[in-house]
């Protein structure tokens, strides 16, 4: 036999208990009319709360939030992500060029291959090769092309630091920080 | 569109389609708002904080996944928000020490209350703003907006057993007031 405690009550109104404890609730119930008196306001509790109205906001609730939200936008605007796209194909571009170039450069400065020259000449050979180009690329007018192209980067790397710590700051005023 | 589920929405306002949102706070803005006047005890701090709610929850959208059900996870950013709410009110310490093994009484409050059965529904609402936030949170979760114990104890981040426990303390506290009123003589 199970004791009728308030936690009992509570899981009798629920439909926690198993078929037998819930027999023996209901025997109690029909002979102690104490137990009947606290259950039946356990219940009135229980359908009143079922049946509570909910608060209501003001009317222009909705609005005011739609009208917050604005034209503000969580995803990334398409147009910004075909602009970085660019920026990344401008610097691949740009290295394929380099790339290319002290190739050519390499080939160009070497002597025609003799029967002669042997894996230690070769080498020697292309790494004069590529220190000559280097030295051109640093020197006078190659320095100066360099310096742009780095310039370039550097600008654009800058504006779109810059955007980054603007987004970063409007997200946190919106509370973005879950 | 007012009959699309939660999740068809947000994949819908997740495409560009901002105003669709306008459902979802529809769908929720009483029920949250009811919950937080019961937390924050002023009208004017819960439709304040509700409204930072939403455009909290609209922000993050994008990292809702779908694992559980949206409304638990909009209760749970309410609940937090209202917590943030109450921490800057200096109520935080007051409110965590109200821990679930806390007991709590309202008869105190309501000694020789007169309450009739067609006042039942009105006499509820302020004894349940009376409850502890903790309690009348649960109450609200299980009876407005009609959350299962296992939700509720996610949002509040506290065992199923505790909700359980929370909610009974929660009936049995309005109970005893009610049988301590004339009511009780109509219920015999």
């Amino acid at each position: 036999m199970i004791k009728i405690t308030d936690d009992i009550l509570n899981k009798y109104l629920d439909g926690e208990l198993n078929p037998e404890e819930s027999k023996q609730v209901r025997t109690e119930l029909q002979t102690s009319r104490d137990l009947q008196k606290k259950f039946n306001t356990l219940k009135l509790v229980h359908e009143t709360l079922l049946n509570l109205a909910e608060d209501e906001v003001s009317a222009d609730f909705t609005s005011n939030i739609m009208s917050k939200i604005g034209h503000k936008k969580f995803v990334v605007p398409r147009q910004q992500k075909y602009f970085i796209f660019s920026i990344a194909a401008f610097i691949t571009i740009l290295c394929l060029v380099i790339f290319g170039f002290s190739i050519s450069a390499i080939i160009s400065t070497s002597s025609p291959p003799s029967e002669s020259l042997n894996v230690v000449d070769t080498v020697t050979v292309l790494s004069s090769g590529l220190i000559d180009f280097i030295k051109h690329l640093f020197s006078g007018k190659g320095l100066s092309i360099l310096g742009s192209v780095f310039s370039l980067v550097i600008i654009i790397s800058g504006y779109f630091f810059f955007e980054m710590q603007k987004r970063a700051k409007a997200d946190l005023g919106n509370g973005h920080h879950l | 569109m007012k009959n699309l589920s939660d999740q068809e929405i947000i994949d819908s306002v997740l495409k560009g389609n901002e105003s669709d949102y306008s459902i979802i706070v529809d769908r929720y803005k009483d029920k949250a708002f009811s919950m937080l006047k019961r937390m924050l005890k002023s009208d004017f701090d819960a439709e304040e904080v509700l409204q930072d709610c939403f455009l909290k929850a609209y922000y993050s959208l994008k990292s809702f996944k779908g694992e559980a059900k949206f409304s638990t996870w909009f209760y749970k950013i309410v609940y937090n928000t209202a917590l943030t709410k109450l921490s800057s009110k200096k109520r935080k310490i007051e409110l965590e020490m109200s821990s679930v093994e806390d007991h709590f009484s309202l008869k105190s409050d309501y000694d020789s209350v007169d309450v009739e059965k067609k006042d039942l529904s009105k006499f509820m609402h302020e004894i349940i703003n009376k409850l502890p936030e903790r309690y009348s949170v649960v109450v609200s979760l299980f009876y407005l907006n009609e959350m299962s114990v296992e939700e509720i104890s996610e949002v509040l981040q506290i065992s199923v057993s505790n909700v359980k426990v929370m909610l009974y303390r929660a009936r049995n506290s309005l109970r005893d007031l009610i049988l301590s009123s004339k009511l009780a003589k109509e219920i015999i």
